[in-house]
């Protein structure tokens, strides 16, 4: 299934323009959504997700619209919010159970070895049976995550799912995501880079509701290919002279120095060695460029 | 010191930077201001007492103040929760802080707060004595300290002995649930505490005002007899039981202080061991199922299942959202809380349903049913409210939203759980109310279940209304953005229909959820009133349906929470929901058009204004007619056709008229206060001069006029015919069985006062005057009129009434014949040549008859009970009371004047029995009382005993149309049947009813609105002529002997009765100056001053016994000194009292045996001339108590203290 995204706007009552004639195609992939906070990235997922309706534009998912249609939609959907709360006293079992039956998984042996493998999956089996809101956050996040993918969703939608999980769990959680992501279309959004590197075939970068980069991080990568530089300054006078006059991408303490980034397409300068390029390099360029315009 | 402050002060800047303070600051404010602005807001008492007086300022704070517990609760139970709510304890008892300053300073600020937010009452009533509309008459200006002085001695207390416990019980657990279940624990105890002692009928007034926390039963103890003066001019005094009771609470006050200072742990570490040790355990759990090493990293697949989507899938959504709701409002302990104080109330109120009016009855189940929904309805409405917010917000508090508004499944599914789910919870409750009413049955020892009944009341009746309240609530709920305030607005609602009722916006279809008024009744079902109720409910539950499905077309998903965007994505659902709706909006138009067809078109409607218009109109137009020379009254013959299946009548009548006159009347008066009169003939020329609006008073002129002694004939047309329903107000009179009207539907010759209003306000309001009394007595026309019927003396009756085949109809009278035509019941009924009083009664239902035959002086009375087949329980102890009446009264006073006696049932739509020539209805709850142990008085005896007295008194011998007149048929009947009562319990039983008659004169008097009159002169004041009059005709026959008083009555019976029978001239009837004469005539003149005092003015006594010591005698006997005082008083009209020279006969008596069960050893009369005096007594036996007027046979205000217990020196 592919999502096609045309020309979305949003603009919040408070007058914060969430999303700025917003174009974007998603095919059948792991999709990954990078973005700072309040980029808009949760106002788009949400809007995916029939949660609500932009001021203008139009999303399709095939050939569903899915702002007019959005039972269709739900029924194919798997959605876990950003931040999301549980009935009180309910266990993940009970809730589950709940869940699948409101997405139509009506025979019951079915829905058993549903909720079954979930709570297998997101390890949360032992637990199974003690309230929700006695959970820990990582393990309500495994919750979370578990109630995304009951009824085989085609459409996943995960705001921020590794958010406050454990490297372990982080990683299986990938795994679990990209064994069921081969003919569905997942839509992945983090703002750790190293979440869509690992997982995602093409990503996006937004910013302040607008797209600033589409395309598949191998690509995004190879743009950047021997135009990374990196040098380690010992004051602040100096990387304040260094930000003046090159473009710096990020700086990061490195045993209580700066190790500055740069972008240039040949050597800055004394002191500067090419460094391999990563994602992250190509998400703080966007946003640097962008924050320049 | 200085810590105190900090803490004092911030605690009070917090609060008043809180909205709540502010909140019930105003709460009290407009309370009050209305108690006193809006005079029908809360009832304090009859017309003359002062709205802003001492009395009312006092019983407002002491009812705000229990009702503002809550408040109480709220301010000082959360001050100190506060910290650990919000676990600020952690930074504030890790700093050096003294136990002093924080408490002292919390709860000092909480008081101060409280007290300010408590002198929202002082205002609003100031305030409300400015108000324009407000009734000026009842409004005193300039008394600060009425006002003051309740609020410091009552409320101010209050919030100190209150706050202090609860500031207790909140610093010592720390929650905040336990804070509020004390609330709660105080609230119940405190009815049920009440409602026991009210239930047991006890005078006991000491000790339960001393410990009565609120301070309802201390004001009844210290003002219960109070007169209207001395409410408008007494606060409370600063002594006695007042005094004791406010040092008790506030000693409970510094007592809950102490303990929170003694146990209040001041280091974190104690304040948190219980929660540390509980949260560490969770976390620790939690923990150990963190880290799981050795699973593998490799993803299973996760099985392929299928999604189905149809109307099996959409049942199978709303039952697992229902599921869910109903277990989220399940485990709430809050949730059982309630039900468990719900049912608390409803076994209570289950266990004194067999108490009616004083009497114990058979708990039937109307009764009980009514008994334990009665306060339960409240625990519905507030449980579906709390609800209805919580389920509508509940994944929006949760944040569960994101995940739930994006599953697959219509708004009306999810919106159509939350109803499911409050409905089975409502369900529930109802059958937990049905099983309290049937489990206090079985308590009661009543096994006889109408589980039918239950049925249609609990869940075809209440829960329909209740629903509405449910959609209302989910209504307001998804609309208004905010919980509370929603809460706020159902709570208006119900609160605004009872006050838009009682300023006259009476209509069914303007007020939410109203229905019109109905009665169960076991002779009827729910009768006539279904045709109302259902329309009523279909009209208000299409209505409360549409709003339903507007809730849906509104309902919040996914973030957008506009107006903007709402209202599209309600365009976007209306395809779905119009044909609802539009459903809804056809039954609405259908069933409320249907409605006001019937209420407005078919029937006129007329709210409780207009009607007291009607009323006011009458007077105003023709009261000037009253009293003009009428003819009366000679012979009536009237033939009725009762169609109980149409609740209708109709017929013709025939009375026959005489001027008994001197002078010729030209012009007849004709009242038809029912409008059921038609097609008036007289048997000469004639025609109408006049009719008033409704035909209400018509005047008709005669071509020749009627000589002195004439007589004429006139017929006329009667008949009644109930059209549809109407809003309420049906006629109680007509019912599908327990048809029972009287000669008020038959047309009255001449104005009759008995029509006017009465009530002094509603007179106020229609610029009518004070209500007029009767004429003195000796007034020319008053005393040619009898007492009861201005239009007729004595007459003969005959009648024939028909009915439906399996009914019975009757009427006064000796049965004819009877016969079967057309399908009917057709019965002769006539007097023949016994005159009676113009008091015909039809009456048709389906009855069980029970007779027996009784001796009488002038041959067999058949004694007649009918009654309905479910109520065979008192038919017996009628019979007997008739035996035993008939008996003493023919004995004593004349012979009976009828052959046949015959008691009657009729429908609960009235409540009295009423004396009709041999024949006397009675409303069926006298048809189930119940005698539980062998001492307890049997009302329905008494009942039949004073019913079958007044075949004497009023029947043979009745008063003018004069003051003091009501006495004679009245007290006499009362006399008499205490008298018969005497026999059957003795002496020692008549005390304790005796007792109870005493209790009840006083506290008549204390809520008169008119004036008080002496016995002779007594004009509406039932308190006067039951109470007092039994009361002081009893103390008379214990002055002068039971038989010298018997004969008195005698003489006077014989002398007065059927006064104008025979007469073509009217002459005067006797008044109670002839009977007060023929008192004195078998008086001794050393008692003559008792008749004075008892008949012809208002005498109080204060008799007290001070001391008594005994001491054994030289021959082995025992002397008592018995130190007792005296004071009488002599009241005007409102109370005010003169002190009279004392020179009276009073009982000394010396008793051996234990209080309330004294056997007297002396019993005598003395002279009392001293406020002071002292009588030596000499008995045989060892004596235990000794007094004055030990049987309370006088009027004394404080009446348990003419006892002492006897002590050796």
């Amino acid at each position: 299934m592919a999502l096609t995204i045309t020309g979305l706007s949003k603009t919040y009552p408070n007058g914060v323009k969430a999303l700025k004639n917003l174009s974007l195609t998603i095919g059948n992939n792991m999709f990954g959504l990078l973005g700072p906070n309040g980029a808009g990235k949760s106002t788009l997922m949400r809007t995916v997700a029939t949660l609500q309706d932009p001021d203008s534009g139009t999303i399709f998912l095939d050939d569903i619209d899915v702002l007019k249609d959005k039972n269709t939609v739900r029924k194919l959907l798997g959605y876990l919010p950003q931040e999301f709360g549980v009935y009180p006293k309910l266990s993940a079992l009970d809730t589950l159970n709940h869940l699948a039956v409101l997405k139509g998984v009506t025979r019951s042996s079915e829905r058993k070895d549903m909720v079954d493998a979930l709570l297998k999956q997101t390890n949360l089996w032992d637990a199974r049976k003690k309230a929700l809101h006695t959970y820990s956050g990582g393990m309500k996040q495994r919750f979370g995550i578990a109630q995304a993918l009951i009824a085989n969703p085609k459409l996943i939608i995960v705001d921020e799912p590794t958010a406050g999980l454990d490297p372990a769990e982080r990683n299986r959680f990938l795994n679990l995501l990209s064994s069921i992501a081969s003919n569905v279309t997942v839509i992945l959004s983090t703002h750790i880079v190293e979440d869509v590197r690992e997982l995602c075939a093409r990503m996006a970068i937004i910013s302040n509701g607008e797209v600033l980069l589409e395309g598949a991080p191998a690509e995004s990568l190879d743009a950047l290919k021997g135009r990374v530089w990196s040098k380690v300054v010992r004051s602040d006078a100096e990387l304040l002279e260094l930000e003046k006059s090159l473009q710096v991408i990020s700086t990061h303490l490195l045993g209580g120095l700066h190790e500055v980034r740069v972008f240039a397409t040949a050597s800055p300068g004394e002191g500067f060695k090419s460094v391999e390029s990563g994602l992250e390099d190509v998400y703080f360029l966007n946003l640097a460029r962008q924050a320049k315009n | 010191m200085g810590q105190f402050w900090e803490f004092f002060s911030f605690e009070l800047k917090f609060r008043l930077k809180s909205l709540s303070t502010y909140v019930y600051f105003t709460l009290w404010f407009f309370l009050s201001f209305f108690a006193v602005a809006a005079q029908d807001f809360i009832n304090i008492g009859n017309d003359k007492i002062l709205l802003n007086g001492p009395f009312s300022n006092t019983v407002l704070q002491i009812l705000f103040s229990f009702f503002g517990v809550l408040v109480i609760a709220a301010i000082f139970g959360t001050s100190i929760l506060r910290d650990f709510q919000r676990d600020t304890y952690q930074l504030i008892f890790t700093k050096p802080v003294s136990k002093f300053a924080y408490l002292g300073g919390r709860w000092a600020g909480s008081f101060v707060t409280t007290v300010f937010a408590f002198s929202g009452l002082l205002f609003g009533e100031t305030a409300g004595t400015f108000a324009p509309w407000a009734d000026h008459t009842r409004i005193a200006r300039g008394h600060f300290w009425w006002l003051l002085q309740p609020f410091l001695s009552i409320t101010c207390i209050q919030i100190f002995f209150a706050g202090s416990l609860f500031f207790c019980v909140a610093a010592l657990t720390r929650k905040i649930f336990v804070v509020y279940l004390q609330g709660v624990a105080v609230f119940m105890t405190y009815l049920i505490t009440s409602a026991v002692f009210s239930a047991r009928r006890s005078l006991e007034h000491f000790w339960s005002a001393i410990f009565d926390p609120i301070g309802l039963r201390l004001l009844d103890s210290i003002a219960r007899y109070w007169t209207v003066s001395e409410k408008n001019t007494l606060l409370l005094p600063w002594t006695g039981i007042f005094l004791y009771n406010r040092l008790v609470w506030s000693g409970v006050g510094v007592l809950a202080l102490v303990c929170v200072y003694v146990f209040f742990p001041i280091s974190v570490e104690a304040l948190t061991a219980v929660s540390q040790g509980r949260r560490a355990a969770k976390a620790r759990q939690t923990e150990s199922e963190e880290p799981r090493p050795g699973r593998s990293l490799v993803a299973g697949k996760l099985p392929v299942v299928h999604q189905f989507f149809g109307w099996r899938t959409t049942w199978a959504q709303f039952f697992s959202l229902t599921h869910l709701r109903i277990s989220n409002i399940l485990r709430e302990l809050p949730f059982w809380a309630l039900v468990a104080v719900m049912v608390v109330f409803a076994l209570i109120s289950g266990h004194f349903a067999g108490h009616v009016n004083d009497t114990n009855v058979y708990p039937v189940t109307f009764l009980m049913v009514q008994a334990v929904e009665g306060d339960a309805v409240l625990f519905f409405l507030i449980i579906g409210t709390i609800y209805a917010g919580e389920l509508v917000w509940r994944e929006r508090d949760t944040h569960f939203d994101g995940i739930h508004d994006a599953l697959p499944m219509r708004e009306s599914t999810d919106w159509l759980s939350k109803l499911a789910a409050l409905v089975v919870v409502e369900l529930f409750l109802l059958t937990v109310i049905l099983l309290c009413g049937v489990l206090s049955q079985t308590f009661a020892g009543y096994y006889h279940y109408e589980l039918f009944e239950y049925f249609q009341e609990l869940y075809l009746l209440t829960f329909p209304s209740v629903l509405m309240y449910l959609l209302l609530a989910l209504f307001l709920q998804t609309v208004l953005s905010n919980k509370f305030v929603a809460h706020g607005i159902v709570l208006g609602v119900f609160v605004m229909n009872i006050v838009l009722f009682n300023f006259g916006w009476e209509d069914t279809l303007y007020l939410f959820a109203y229905n019109p008024p109905y009665i169960y009744s076991d002779m009827n079902g729910y009768g006539h009133f279904v045709r109302a109720i259902f329309w009523s409910y279909t009209y208000w539950l299409s209505i409360a349906a549409l709003l339903g499905v507007i809730s849906i077309a509104v309902a919040l998903r996914g973030t957008d929470d506009s107006w903007k965007d709402r209202l599209r994505q309600a365009r976007a659902r209306a395809p779905g929901l119009i044909p609802a709706a539009a459903v809804c909006v056809l039954l609405a138009i259908g069933s409320g058009s249907w409605f006001f067809y019937n209420a407005h078109v078919l029937n006129e409607y007329l709210n409780a204004k207009a009607r007291r218009e009607i009323q006011a109109d009458y007077e105003r137009n023709f009261k000037k007619y009253e009293g003009i020379p009428q003819p009366k009254v000679i012979a009536v013959d009237a033939a009725i056709d009762i169609f109980p299946e149409k609740r209708s009548f109709s017929g013709s009548g025939h009375f026959l008229l005489q001027n008994k006159t001197a002078v010729p009347i030209s012009e007849i008066h004709l009242v038809d206060s029912e409008q059921s009169v038609s097609n008036v003939r007289f048997d000469r020329p004639f025609h109408l001069v006049s009719a008033s609006p409704r035909n209400f008073y018509r005047i008709y002129a005669l071509q020749a006029p009627l000589l002195p002694g004439e007589t004429v004939n006139l017929n006329f047309d009667v008949g009644y015919t109930s059209h549809g329903f109407t809003d309420g107000n049906e006629r109680p009179q007509f019912a599908y069985s327990g048809t029972f009207f009287d000669s008020g539907y038959l047309p009255t010759i001449g104005y009759d006062s008995g029509g006017e209003l009465t009530d002094p306000r509603r007179r106020r309001d229609a610029h009518l005057g004070p209500p007029s009394d009767l004429p003195p007595r000796g007034d020319p026309v008053g005393s040619r009129t009898s007492l009861f019927f201005s239009q007729a003396d004595w007459i003969t009756f005959r009648t024939v009434v028909s009915t439906s085949d399996d009914q019975i109809a009757l009427a006064p009278g000796y049965l004819q014949r009877d016969w079967h035509e057309g399908g009917r019941h057709y019965y002769e009924y006539s007097m023949g040549d016994v005159k009676t009083l113009d008091f015909g009664a039809w009456v048709s239902a389906r009855y069980a008859v029970k007779a027996e035959k009784y001796p009488g002086a002038n041959g067999n009375v058949n004694i007649e009970i009918y009654h309905a087949a479910a109520h065979p329980y008192d038919v017996d102890g009628m019979i007997e009371a008739s035996k035993a009446g008939l008996a003493y009264y023919e004995k004593n006073f004349s012979p009976f004047q009828f052959r046949q006696f015959r008691v009657l049932e009729f429908p609960r739509y009235r409540n009295f029995a009423q004396s009709f020539p041999n024949t006397v209805p009675y409303q069926e709850n006298w048809f189930i009382s119940r005698v539980l142990s062998p001492d307890d008085i049997d009302y329905t005896y008494f009942v039949t005993a004073h019913e079958l007295a007044h075949q004497w008194w009023a029947h043979q011998l009745i008063g003018g149309r004069v003051e003091g007149s009501n006495m004679l048929s009245e007290s006499l009947a009362e006399y008499s049947a205490l008298r018969v009562m005497q026999k059957k319990y003795g002496d020692y039983e008549m005390h304790k009813f005796l007792k109870h008659e005493l209790d009840g004169y006083l506290r008549g008097r204390s809520q008169e609105s008119h004036k008080e009159t002496p016995l002779d002169l007594v004009q509406r004041e039932a308190y006067v002529w039951y109470q007092k009059g039994s009361l002081v005709l009893y103390a008379l026959s214990d002055y002068i002997g039971e038989d010298t008083l018997n004969l008195a009555l005698h003489d006077f019976l014989m002398q007065y009765r059927y006064a104008n029978a025979t007469d073509s001239l009217s002459v005067p009837y006797p008044d109670t100056r002839q009977f007060v004469q023929a008192l004195r005539d078998k008086t001794p003149p050393e008692l003559q001053y008792y008749i004075t005092d008892a008949f012809e003015s208002i005498v109080l006594y204060d008799n007290k016994a001070v001391s008594a010591t005994v001491t054994p005698t030289a021959d082995k006997k025992f002397k008592v000194v018995l130190a007792v005082a005296s004071r009488k008083f002599k009241a005007d009209g409102l109370g005010a009292e003169t002190p009279m020279p004392l020179n009276d006969y009073i009982d000394i008596g010396v008793f051996t045996g234990k209080k309330d069960h004294e056997v007297p050893l002396s019993l005598k009369k003395e002279k009392i001339t001293q406020e002071k005096q002292t009588f030596e007594v000499v008995v045989d036996q060892m004596p235990t108590r000794a007094g004055i007027d030990p049987y309370n046979k006088l009027i004394d205000r404080i009446s348990d203290d003419n006892m002492i217990d006897v002590t050796t020196p």
